[in-house]
């Protein structure tokens, strides 16, 4: 039954679906992991790298984008899909700038690629775009913002949220260990992302990119040395953590 | 011809009668060429059970002449990762047989030449105890081939004192389930027995509405029929290709009967996995 209502997606199914969305959404879990963490002063994304081949320029290979000199993105899905969403929402954040002498707000821009995704899905021809994309930033009023986007065109606000594969995987252990301990100071916000991913990262820190934007200040990548420092604080911690439980036991 | 609401168009039986019925009898005959068409085809997708290192055909079925108590089936590239880590690196397993054969899913058109990495149906059993004996099936068998590939292994007359294990992968879009999808904890197992298998199974039974397919479906089908005790451990997982996370959710099954004392050196598993992860990765630059 489902496959007559997958040849045209503006066509609802019997009981309500589009499934050429839900399939789009399939789609993203085939991305690696992305994380977003929105700390008190600093927000964080933090992808799982993917490999690169041999012969392959790395800086090609991206998952964290900047789309303005205050707001960034990372996705999860379609490469190709991606390009086109991060092009069209880089060309419309220098409109604004042009049109309003005011940069876009983080929400402005990702309602923008929220319609952008929205319209694929209901148009005769076209498929969704299959990607689901992380937004992070700082207003203009110092606040920061963590947004996510879905394949179908929906955008919510979150303190933290994963999206690709394992995603679920993620979700729950920001669940359990988002505090407002934990993201009160940059650093800890910072080692969050990275527990977080390395819940999931088949082979630890050195797959692992990072990018941090502190408020009135420019996008920062992390390069793989500090990654690797957060990694080994974070496993100094872990074994402290281990013994510290072993004498309570005993 | 009709077309329909989404825009297909469709063949309508046509009430006329006779000159309709004429011109697809005339379709319908079969002419020498297309008959040597068949036989060829049917060449072309047959399963053949030989000896690598003699390069020479068995003559009888797999299992006759190499009679086992405990059979292990892994199909399908994560299953097969897993047998390789946990089970086949706990002693020495000689390989007895490799099924050879060819269908539409093979990426070769030469199907006289089929290398062992496309042809992946490889027989072993264990050198210390010679009735252990292991499958690891990569490649895919298609419906037209699963019937020869059965009786090419297991016989027309298998014995009933074996004990079979398949394990395999599906995706978890196949899941039927009241249970919104999204609160799925992929990877899971599902089991699936037979009803001579007495034992109890390391997972839940796989409910109703769900099926198993392919060789797999096959394989426990043909062991219902001959009263083999034969169980399926199915992972249902989000991520088909290669995955450590899906391989490692086999782990509960290395308890059982069959496997339990095949098994040695876990972290020394682990590691062998990972690998093989490492090694198996293939380069696509779609997703990201």
């Amino acid at each position: 039954m489902a496959s007559r209502y997958d040849r045209a997606i503006t066509v609802f199914s019997p009981d309500g679906h589009l499934f050429q969305v839900e399939y789009a959404q399939e789609a993203v879990k085939k991305g690696s992991t992305a994380v977003g963490i929105r700390g008190t002063n600093i927000v964080v994304l933090g992808v799982e790298k993917k490999s690169v081949a041999k012969l392959q320029d790395e800086r090609t290979v991206r998952k964290i984008c900047a789309l303005d000199d205050h707001v960034c993105m990372a996705f999860a899905g379609l490469t190709a899909d991606a390009r086109v969403v991060i092009n069209k929402a880089r060309v419309e954040c220098q409109s604004h700038k042009l049109t309003v002498e005011d940069p876009v707000t983080v929400e402005y821009i990702t309602r923008f690629i929220a319609t952008l995704k929205q319209k694929y899905t209901q148009s005769n021809g076209r498929r969704p775009f299959g990607i689901s994309a992380l937004i992070v930033g700082f207003d203009d009023d110092g606040i920061p913002r963590l947004y996510q986007t879905d394949p179908s065109g929906t955008y919510h606000a979150w303190k933290a949220n994963a999206i690709g594969r394992s995603a679920k995987t993620v979700r729950e252990f920001l669940e359990k260990n988002y505090t407002e301990d934990a993201i009160a100071h940059d650093n800890e916000a910072i080692k969050l992302a990275i527990r977080a991913l390395l819940e999931v990262v088949q082979s630890g820190g050195k797959n692992i990119e990072l990018a941090i934007i502190r408020r009135n200040q420019p996008l920062k990548m992390f390069s793989a040395k500090e990654i690797e420092l957060q990694v080994n604080e974070i496993e100094k911690e872990k074994e402290e953590a281990e013994k510290k439980k072993s004498k309570k036991t005993t | 011809m009709a077309a329909t609401f989404f825009g297909e168009v469709v063949r309508t039986p046509c009430r006329a009668g006779t000159e309709d019925e004429e011109e697809e009898e005339e379709g319908r005959r079969e002419t020498p060429e297309d008959r040597e068409v068949r036989r060829q085809l049917a060449r072309k997708r047959e399963v053949r059970l030989f000896r690598r290192q003699t390069k020479t055909m068995l003559e009888v079925s797999l299992l006759e002449k190499h009679p086992c108590s405990k059979f292990i089936i892994a199909i399908g590239n994560n299953a097969v990762a897993f047998l390789s880590s946990f089970v086949m690196n706990s002693g020495t397993w000689e390989e007895v047989g490799c099924a050879k054969l060819w269908n539409e899913w093979c990426r070769t058109t030469d199907t006289a030449h089929l290398s062992p990495t496309e042809a992946f149906c490889v027989f072993y059993h264990l050198k210390s105890n010679p009735s252990v004996m292991l499958c690891q099936c990569s490649c895919y068998v298609a419906e037209d081939q699963q019937y020869q590939w059965l009786e090419k292994v297991f016989g027309s007359c298998p014995r009933r004192n074996m004990q079979v294990t398949i394990l395999t992968c599906r995706h978890v879009t196949d899941y039927k389930t009241s249970e919104s999808t999204s609160s799925l904890h992929t990877p899971f197992l599902k089991a699936l027995k037979t009803q001579n298998f007495k034992e109890p199974p390391f997972c839940s039974l796989l409910e109703q509405p769900n099926i198993v397919h392919d060789l797999p479906a096959a394989v426990l089908s043909y062991c219902q029929v001959w009263r083999i005790p034969a169980i399926l451990y199915l992972c249902y997982t989000d991520v088909m290709k290669l995955d450590l996370i899906t391989v490692e959710a086999f782990k509960p099954v290395l308890s059982s009967r069959s496997l339990k004392c095949l098994v040695k050196n876990i972290p020394q598993s682990t590691e062998i996995l990972k690998k093989l992860m490492t090694t198996n990765e293939i380069q696509s630059n779609i997703y990201t």
